[in-house]
């Protein structure tokens, strides 16, 4: 039964591609406070959605209210064809990869436990790891590039490595979509380039939807397909050349600042 | 000793105590709620003094209490009223005042509330001892059903919640749990000093390996051992069951530091060692 409604949203029919994500003019309030105001866009199957926007600007709260775990004030919200009530029982189908995962580095577990986490909802309650589950997570190991490296302590890892690690884990479910948000936060360069190497390549090689929240415009205008600026309102949506270029990103950054100056391969994509 | 049918009682209930209280210790440990535990073991005193003066068995009294406060702190807590430790706080001090009071009232202050608070070898019934294994036996069947969704949620509850994990169930759980567990061991060790049972063994374990499983192992072979110990001694010198537990716990707690792989000089040795072997 579970299967089937994700099953039935990817085999229906359809003219082009599908929405996978659709949101029509959502608000969001917390602690009384309108964080998200007529949130307006969708994102379409296989595309690497960037999302970009000033601290504070509700980026998280977006991510969260996708994924069900903040209830709109008003507005659809709706996932894979479902709601978010519905979406509450095909969560298995998101890989999701927060913020910062603030994990004690002495908490005794490995790379390999870390991974077999993901799979949790998977397995099911009331049920134990079967060898399918323990396969999945080593193809997800291996995907990221750690295999080798799945006995050691996660404390004892790279800050790359734990970000690959959290991957892998966001991936060994029945992953359709991933949901990161700002994964390559306190990376060095070398490692933020291997991170969203690695990252292409398994979207292209898994069919993925990939919603990926960054501060990093140079990023996401190399590897995105579209881009959404938001701060409280959505002041922007389309391919990065537009929304890079555009003089209302300012306008939503409230500052003065040359986003295509460091943007190089998006200049030569202009070209 | 154990020709005594006491210490033979004493003996049975110290194993289920240390098996069921070195697990949990590990998640006690992990999810950083030693506080929490101490929360509850104290907030049983009220528990016990409703017994006390109502009538009903002070344990199973203790048992309800301490689960409503076990709630009560989770519940005020995960809303984000206040803090953890503020709810902790202000429960765990109300709940003994009550008993001091309750006890006062009814006029109760005797042995049997002495052995209450510290524990005594020969305060323990076979009754006792089937309510132990019952709840003990709930509390390592919550724990191995739920075991990966309790690891999840102790190592990124974020994560865990946002892949549909249910997270309050396993975390309101985990504190009842924590609760019957503390209940079921305060006769032999007391409501003083229970919450070191609940912290010691799992803090042992985390000082000698990195890997959960082993952790579990160690810290349950620690909790038997420490149980063992402490009757043992508490037979021959006459003295408190649970204090003597939790210093012999104590005592294994120094040797796991001494010994931990973290330690500089236990990586200099382990070093050393793989030199010589390879070199023979």
């Amino acid at each position: 039964m579970r299967e089937c409604r994700v099953k039935e949203f990817f085999e229906a029919p359809v003219e082009g591609p599908r929405e996978v994500i659709f949101l029509d003019d959502v608000w969001v309030s917390l602690g009384g406070h309108t964080v998200l105001e007529a949130i307006t866009f969708s994102l379409k199957e296989g595309t690497f959605l960037g999302v970009i926007g000033p601290n504070g600007a509700g980026k998280t709260t977006l991510v969260r209210t996708i994924l069900g775990l903040v209830e709109p004030d008003r507005g659809t919200v709706c996932v894979m064809g479902m709601s978010p009530r519905e979406l509450r029982h095909e969560l298995h189908h998101i890989g999701y990869m927060p913020q910062q995962v603030l994990f004690d580095p002495l908490f005794p577990v490995s790379v390999y436990d870390v991974v077999m986490m993901g799979r949790t909802c998977c397995i099911g309650s009331l049920r134990f790891a079967s060898r399918a589950d323990r396969e999945a997570v080593m193809e997800s190991i291996e995907a990221v590039g750690l295999k080798g490296l799945e006995k050691r302590p996660i404390g004892d890892l790279s800050g790359g490595q734990q970000k690959r690690a959290f991957l892998a884990r966001a991936l060994c479910l029945e992953t359709r979509i991933l949901v990161l948000d700002e994964p390559t936060a306190g990376l060095d360069v070398e490692a933020q380039e291997n991170f969203m190497n690695l990252l292409e390549r398994l979207k292209k090689e898994l069919g993925l939807t990939v919603l990926f929240v960054s501060h990093d415009v140079n990023v996401l205008a190399r590897f995105a397909d579209e881009i959404v600026c938001i701060n409280r309102i959505m002041h922007l949506h389309g391919s990065p050349l537009e929304v890079l270029g555009s003089d209302r990103l300012k306008e939503a950054y409230r500052c003065e600042f040359d986003f295509l100056a460091g943007a190089g391969p998006l200049e030569k994509a202009g070209e | 000793m154990l020709v005594y049918g006491f210490a033979q009682r004493a003996l049975v209930g110290g194993m289920i105590i240390a098996v069921v209280c070195s697990v949990i210790s590990f998640f006690v440990v992990v999810r950083r709620l030693a506080f929490v535990g101490m929360g509850i073991s104290h907030a049983a005193f009220g528990g016990v003094a409703i017994g006390l003066v109502s009538g009903v068995d002070p344990i199973l009294a203790a048992g309800g209490f301490c689960t409503v406060v076990a709630l009560g702190i989770g519940w005020f807590s995960r809303k984000g009223y206040i803090h953890e430790d503020t709810v902790i706080g202000i429960l765990f001090a109300t709940a003994m005042a009550l008993g001091v009071v309750l006890v006062r009232a009814a006029d109760a202050y005797n042995l049997d509330l002495m052995s209450y608070l510290f524990g005594s070898i020969l305060a323990m019934n076979w009754n006792d001892i089937i309510i132990m294994a019952v709840l003990g036996v709930l509390a390592l069947a919550f724990v191995t059903f739920f075991f990966k969704e309790l690891l999840f949620f102790s190592f990124d509850e974020e994560t865990a919640t946002a892949s549909g994990l249910p997270v309050r169930v396993v975390y309101y759980g985990l504190l009842v749990t924590m609760a019957l567990t503390i209940v079921v061991s305060i006769k032999l060790v007391g409501i003083i000093l229970v919450s070191a049972l609940l912290v010691v063994p799992g803090a042992a374990g985390m000082q000698l390996y990195r890997n959960y499983r082993r952790v579990m192992v160690a810290s349950v072979i620690m909790g038997i051992a420490a149980v063992i110990a402490g009757l043992y001694l508490s037979f021959w010198f006459d003295v408190a069951s649970g204090a003597t537990i939790v210093l012999v716990l104590f005592a294994l707690f120094l040797i796991s530091m001494a010994l931990s792989p973290r330690r500089k000089y236990m990586q200099r040795w382990r070093a050393r060692k793989r030199g010589t072997a390879r070199t023979a």
